[in-house]
């Protein structure tokens, strides 16, 4: 078993990771993380569920050396990603090396952590497409 | 709709400091109280004159103005707080010109003062969760938009360092900034690196402080006797929030945007500024901030900042001040600092600090939002 390191991101047990976005029948806007209540670009309230391929192209990236919160020890690389499907995502990246801005980039599953009941928490990160 | 211009002229007739300094036991009244007194003094006039107070806060505490002004006697005026985020100051500014502008008031006074007491988030509070979570914290934000920025204009390292060594030179000349000491580049680079490409001196020191503006109508300045000469207008007030920009940095989009309609509203280029304060919370922002206002070419900003450009003395002075990056970011008094030192500027009595010529200046802030805030301010005659 396994269980997601966040809630109403993605599915864990789907093979390959995707998001859980939205999209404005209205005016065609594409979100990560999911919209509700009404679209920051129209202001429509006909928002839809979408799955989002976790694909895309490194916009930029940063190697966190420094980090206070307990959550996670430095260093880790925090990458943007623009998804093929539309929105520009922030998520962590697999490593903290060997990544160029302009790289196709894909996630994976990655244990980050163990349940109290002995399960993995996994959350998708991001390495280039070999 | 009319612009600020097309209203009643208000002008600014007092400012005051508390210095920015590292957090401590003093209250954030005797802050506050501190930097008024400083304000009316400067303009020669009396608290009795003021008939409206706004305090610019994000991260001390609910209704605080009434506590604070208090201590200037009770005269039973308005008060209200303004949280803007880092615009928070900003806005009061803009607040309190409003209500000369449309006439509410002659007399009315703006004081950004915060204590690092309470940070919220509003992300957090609407349950909005993204994959990064609170590992990616402000440092990485623009950790991030500096590998961009190299990437796309082959910026390097020493080209972000050279904003903290002009901006520390600044600071030194300034008795109210946090930091007063000049730095070299390869201080401003030596590690630990925080975040990305960003060392400690690439990012502002957020503590506490206050400052203090007091804006009037023309009336009031006939009436209350106070010199004309030093008087400095507010040619435009704009505030925009973020739309949608897609992959486009929204901070300088929005900024880009924001200092476009002020420009229009007050009849000026680029070209006319001789002193400008912007949000350069980290290195990256003001090379980012240069090129939205116009002041280089995309891209232009690392070149003509290595040349001087941006000194005192040069083309524009950015960040006289020693700006958010030295002077210190204590949120809600930073955007009320920047209208302090603009008009210290206009004025002919910055001293060491002095662009000389100093006739048109404009002030930028930037809030978690996000928002902008735009202030352009020329020589009163």
């Amino acid at each position: 078993m396994t269980q997601p390191f966040h809630t109403g991101l993605y599915e864990v047990d789907a093979d390959v990771p995707s998001l859980h976005g939205s999209r404005c029948e209205a005016c065609g806007a594409t979100f990560f993380p999911p919209m509700a209540i009404g679209c920051a670009a129209c202001g429509s309230e006909a928002l839809v569920a979408v799955e989002l391929r976790a694909t895309g192209e490194l916009f930029t990236f940063a190697t966190v050396h420094l980090h206070r919160g307990k959550d996670i020890e430095a260093p880790f690389t925090v990458g943007e990603i623009v998804l093929d499907d539309g929105p520009l995502v922030r998520a962590l990246m697999t490593t903290n090396d060997g990544f160029a801005i302009g790289d196709r980039v894909t996630a994976e599953w990655v244990v980050v952590g163990t349940s109290d009941d002995g399960d993995d928490i996994v959350e998708p990160r991001f390495a280039r497409q070999p | 709709m009319k612009p600020l211009r097309d209203l009643r002229p208000v002008f600014v007739i007092g400012i005051g400091f508390h210095r920015y300094q590292a957090p401590s036991d003093v209250p954030y009244t005797l802050l506050g109280v501190t930097a008024v007194r400083e304000a009316l003094a400067d303009a020669g006039i009396a608290w009795t004159d003021v008939e409206a107070a706004y305090t610019g806060t994000a991260t001390t505490a609910m209704g605080m103005s009434r506590l604070m002004y208090r201590h200037l006697g009770s005269t039973g005026i308005p008060m209200a707080q303004v949280e803007n985020a880092s615009a928070s100051g900003s806005t009061a500014v803009r607040q309190a010109a409003i209500d000369v502008a449309s006439g509410l008031h002659d007399v009315v006074v703006a004081t950004g003062v915060d204590k690092p007491l309470s940070f919220t988030s509003p992300h957090r509070a609407a349950g909005v969760r993204d994959l990064v979570g609170n590992r990616a914290v402000p440092f990485t934000h623009f950790a991030l938009l500096a590998n961009r920025y190299m990437h796309d204009h082959g910026a390097t390292v020493e080209d972000f360092a050279r904003v903290a060594v002009k901006n520390s030179a600044n600071g030194a000349g300034n008795p109210y900034a946090q930091r007063q000491r000049a730095l070299t580049i390869d201080e401003v680079l030596a590690p630990p690196l925080i975040s990305g490409s960003l060392t400690k001196w690439q990012c502002c020191p957020v503590g506490e402080g206050a400052a203090s503006v007091i804006v009037a109508s023309e009336d009031a300045i006939e009436r209350l006797g106070i010199d004309r000469r030093r008087a400095v207008r507010i040619a435009a007030s704009v505030a925009c929030s973020e739309r949608v920009y897609g992959k486009e940095n929204f901070d300088a989009a929005l900024t880009g945007e924001t200092v476009g309609r002020a420009y229009e509203q007050a009849g000026i280029t680029a070209d006319d500024l001789d002193v400008v304060e912007v949000h350069d919370a980290f290195t990256v922002e003001e090379l980012l901030y240069v090129e939205a206002l116009g002041l280089t070419a995309p891209g232009g900003a690392a070149a003509a900042l290595a040349a001087g450009d941006f000194d005192i003395g040069g083309r524009v002075a950015v960040s006289p001040s020693g700006g958010l990056l030295s002077m210190g970011h204590p949120i809600g008094p930073t955007g009320t600092g920047q209208i302090g030192e603009i008009t210290r500027q206009l004025r002919g009595e910055a001293g060491v600090r002095q662009q000389p010529g100093a006739r048109t200046g404009l002030a930028h802030m930037v809030g978690v939002g996000a928002v902008c805030v735009v202030h352009i301010l020329t020589t009163g005659d």
